[in-house]
């Protein structure tokens, strides 16, 4: 493990101002452009520059009350669309068109140029206009609510297409939408496994493979099997609420050296992740962060006669491990990077970086460590 | 006193809702310890939903129930978070009111307190049948914001603080 004094440095870079008169629930960046949603207890969706780090626009009108999520659609040119999650029970489709969002080649040139294309951002592409602040806010249009949830939405998430839209509620439902046209939704599956509210539903970053984590210490995962959505894994250790599950990235990677002489493990570890694809953390009320695993299906041997379909869709999930413990109190997020370390926040205030590090000698060679580098910055809610 | 505006309530550790209200003065404040005692009188007030008497003449709430301790111990001064945990006894062991006491407790000391306390407030062990459940729900932020989203509650939770003074600590 490394030493104290070699770990990295997190410092602070920018204060997003103004910010929200009331609770921030949630900030998303957006998936190409250097754009961050937060929404708020004030019904709002504020969008900043992480250029600037300047308020672009402020989405209202569309909640009732706290807008407690939201998610940018993945795989889009042009057009920036962004589904909110409020305690109102509804879920709003917001879209906008990038215009300017997109900088043309001679803004990329120079970071200089930030500014201007920011400026170009937050006129909506009107230009000259010095009406911004007005003009900006009309720029996003109110495409559609999708009603169905009987209480508090908690958290919404875009397939990696994009054609799928899970959200999640205190009713203990999990529904996933489906996009059949312009600003045409339905609904293709609603699905109440859980027995207590769910909290959050992210996608696998390569499948059409949903997981949730709920209030019944749980976590669900769901796939299509022939026409129908169902469970097709329960995910069960946590002894409290799971506040939070992440997909780890499709490009995995382990921090560090390996050994020399223990080379082998190497090619080990990257057939193992092969046969299980992305893991899933859970994080939780009880203080704890997991690491699951799948556990690959054995090829079965069929009979040309058995009309009998290959095995069920059935997955089976492993605890792979568990982060050193570094909060004490709810843990409330976590999330994967792309680099392949992961993060974690809650109601201590704690943020806290881990990454994956070859096991050193005397360790099992499928094992890693994980460490926690760096944490601060109290009050975070 | 009656309660602040429910956007206050509703985000009671945010820095810049704390300066809109009555707390203005204590958020440049050095930090001043609280004692148990002090958070006793904070509570003790509270009007019981059901009953024309206070949680402390009920004895809901009791002096040696009420525990402050440093959310870090380990980092000593450098960490000013303090947890402070205020354990509740329903006057019946299935009161059906014990959540609405429970948060209105939370919300009061909330209201009351600099945001770095982190309020736990829980059901004395072994006094309510249900009390599991109830921990859970006083413990979720989400369904906490949202009960303080209800109307109907908020009057209700209103009406319990009435007797309480809106000076803070």
């Amino acid at each position: 493990m490394p030493s104290a004094s070699s770990l990295p440095q997190i410092s602070h870079l920018a204060t997003l101002e103004p910010s929200s008169p009331s609770r921030a629930w949630l900030t998303a960046p957006h998936p190409t452009l250097p754009l961050l949603a937060t929404c708020s207890s004030d019904k709002t969706v504020r969008i900043y520059s992480l250029t600037t780090f300047t308020l672009l626009s402020t989405i209202t009108g569309g909640h009732k009350r706290s807008i407690r999520t939201c998610a940018w659609k993945p795989n889009l040119k042009g057009e920036s669309v962004l589904a909110t999650g409020s305690f109102d029970a509804s879920v709003g489709i917001w879209r906008h068109y990038d215009n300017d969002m997109n900088p043309k080649p001679k803004d990329v040139l120079s970071g200089l140029d930030f500014d201007a294309r920011d400026k170009a951002i937050a006129d909506g592409g009107m230009g000259e206009n010095g009406n911004a602040d007005e003009d900006e806010d009309e720029e996003w249009r109110f495409a559609i609510v999708l009603d169905g949830h009987e209480s508090e939405v908690k958290s919404v998430a875009w397939s990696a297409g994009g054609n799928l839209l899970a959200t999640c509620s205190r009713d203990k439902s999990v529904w996933v939408w489906e996009e059949v046209g312009e600003d045409d939704y339905e609904t293709v599956a609603v699905m109440q496994e859980h027995e207590g509210d769910v909290k959050c539903v992210a996608w696998h970053p390569g499948e059409e493979l949903l997981a949730s984590a709920s209030y019944d210490d749980d976590v669900r995962l769901w796939r299509e099997d022939v026409d129908d959505w169902g469970c097709c894994g329960v995910l069960r250790g946590h002894g409290s609420t799971v506040w939070c599950v992440g997909w780890e990235g499709e490009v995995p990677r382990v921090f560090g050296d390996v050994e020399v002489g223990r080379e082998d493990m190497r090619g080990k570890w990257v057939e193992r992740r092969e046969g299980s694809g992305s893991r899933l953390m859970s994080c939780s009320d009880d203080l704890s962060i997991r690491v699951w695993r799948r556990r690959p299906k054995e090829r079965v041997q069929q009979s040309r006669l058995s009309i009998i379909r290959s095995g069920s869709s059935e997955e089976n999930w492993v605890e792979e491990v568990q982060l050193p413990k570094v909060h004490s109190r709810p843990i409330y997020a976590v999330a994967w990077s792309k680099s392949g370390r992961v993060v974690s926040t809650g109601g201590d205030g704690i943020v806290a970086v881990y990454e994956e590090r070859w096991r050193k000698a005397g360790g099992d060679a499928e094992s890693k460590d994980t460490k926690a580098l760096e944490d601060g910055v109290d009050r975070s809610k | 006193g009656t309660v602040p505006p429910s956007a206050y309530l509703s985000d009671p550790f945010s820095p810049s809702s704390l300066s809109d209200s009555e707390l203005s003065d204590d958020d440049n404040a050095e930090i001043e310890p609280i004692d148990e005692q002090e958070i006793y009188d904070l509570i003790s007030p509270i009007s019981d939903p059901e009953h024309p008497l206070t949680l402390g003449s009920l004895s809901v709430v009791n002096l040696p129930d009420i525990f402050l301790t440093p959310t870090f111990p380990e980092r000593g001064s450098s960490s000013p978070l303090t947890t402070l945990t205020v354990l509740i006894t329903p006057t019946i062991t299935h009161c059906s009111l014990a959540t609405v006491i429970g948060l209105g407790v939370r919300v009061r000391l909330e209201q009351a307190l600099p945001p770095r306390f982190r309020v736990d407030v829980r059901i004395k062990e072994g006094t309510h049948s249900t009390a599991d459940q109830v921990n859970r729900q006083l413990g979720d932020k989400e369904r906490v914001a949202a009960a303080l989203e209800n109307g109907t509650l908020m009057g209700v939770l209103r009406k319990m603080l009435e007797g309480c003074e809106s000076r803070a600590v």
